[in-house]
């Protein structure tokens, strides 16, 4: 009963796909199943089975294994991604610089050339610069992780701000103030972004 | 070494771009450092400002061009586990080939050949490693029936599930 119910978390639909192995039933119709057959057997089955079913969804993790994914798993995959957003941004500024540059050029090889070196060569700049920054961002968000123990926007935040100071760490001071508030800017927003929908559900309750 | 599964197949191409980068950045930075260090007039000080040039100059195309490399290894990986419909080390060999092949295909055709095998016997290399790796580990954990008594059980083929693995 139990592990049967643990499984499909949104209800009828589910319920009603699955359920040749499992369930078979939906909540409304279970809802209107009365259960005085049971209480006579014992008091402990008399329970709504509604509350069987969960919001969230459930695993049978192995031991030791973590229910997300941590940062160090994540790095790569956030690496590649700003690798590749940067490429294709790079090339697209690059199609604009050299469209712009080559204006007065009638439509010939030389300028197909130039625009096409253009655009590699921007994308390329920008992939690697992004690449580096979302590395140096992993990097501080594992270490940060794994010194703290713990997992949550502050690490981001935190990470954030030390790449931008990292990266701006060669222009001074004034740089490296600059750097970290960006920084934190951006990763703030993208912290606010994530919690979004949680922050605006507490403050309609505080304000309830 | 936590068990790291690869990723399902679109994503496999982002997670092997960033984890090339990762290698190239890492690598070329520590390779920089020590040029950089080395090449620069004396004085520690002149010396660490050289290293460190070199690191924030060098470093990021190297982990570029390594991306390039990840990036395109795996999505002809990723083309071939589609076309032939499954996954051995024969995709990565024949990926790494035709990528070392692709990339050198404007120095001309005979350095594309040497390319082409350098990059498959380095997958080669790399495939069979994690082969005998798993197996190796396969012979010091072995979590099979060991109640069975059967003797048909009692030598599972050692090729028998490398596979999930990969």
């Amino acid at each position: 009963g139990a592990m049967e119910g643990g499984g499909n978390s949104k209800g009828t639909g589910l319920g009603g796909l699955f359920g040749a192995g499992g369930v078979g039933y939906s909540h409304a119709d279970l809802a209107g199943v009365p259960l005085t057959g049971m209480s006579p057997l014992s008091p402990y089955l008399n329970l709504d089975p509604r509350y069987l079913v969960q919001d969230t969804d459930e695993f049978i993790l192995p031991t030791g294994a973590n229910k997300t994914r941590g940062r160090f798993e994540l790095a790569f995959f956030t690496i590649g991604g700003c690798c590749m957003t940067g490429a294709a941004f790079g090339a697209l500024n690059g199609l604009r610089l050299g469209l712009k540059e080559t204006q007065n050029m009638a439509w010939s090889k030389p300028r197909n050339v130039q625009i096409l070196n253009m655009v590699t060569r921007q994308g390329a700049l920008w992939a690697n610069t992004l690449g580096s920054l979302a590395l140096l961002y992993s990097a501080f968000g594992v270490i940060i992780e794994k010194t703290r123990g713990a997992e949550d926007d502050l690490n981001t935040i935190a990470a954030g701000t030390l790449t931008g100071m990292l990266y701006k760490s060669t222009g001074g001071v004034r740089g490296i103030a600059r750097g970290g508030i960006a920084g934190l800017t951006l990763t703030g927003l993208y912290a606010l972004y994530n919690n979004w929908e949680h922050m605006k559900g507490s403050l309609t309750r505080q304000s309830l | 070494m936590e068990e790291y599964a690869r990723e399902p197949c679109p994503w496999r191409i982002v997670d092997d771009c960033g984890g090339a980068f990762t290698m190239g950045a890492i690598g070329g930075g520590i390779f920089q450092a020590i040029k950089g260090f080395r090449n620069s007039p004396v004085g520690v000080n002149h010396r660490l400002r050289g290293s460190l040039t070199a690191i924030k100059t060098r470093a990021p195309q190297l982990g570029g061009s390594f991306a390039v490399w990840g990036g395109l290894f795996s999505m002809i990986d990723c083309s071939m586990v589609r076309m032939r419909g499954k996954e051995d080390p024969w995709n990565s060999i024949t990926s790494g080939a035709l990528t070392g092949a692709i990339l050198a295909a404007r120095n001309g055709p005979v350095a594309m050949v040497g390319s082409a095998a350098m990059g498959g016997i380095l997958l080669a290399l790399i495939e069979g490693a994690g082969i005998l790796l798993t197996r190796f580990a396969s012979t010091q954990f072995p979590n099979g029936p060991q109640i069975s008594e059967d003797p048909s059980q009692l030598q599972p083929s050692p090729f028998g599930d490398y596979r999930q693995y990969q």
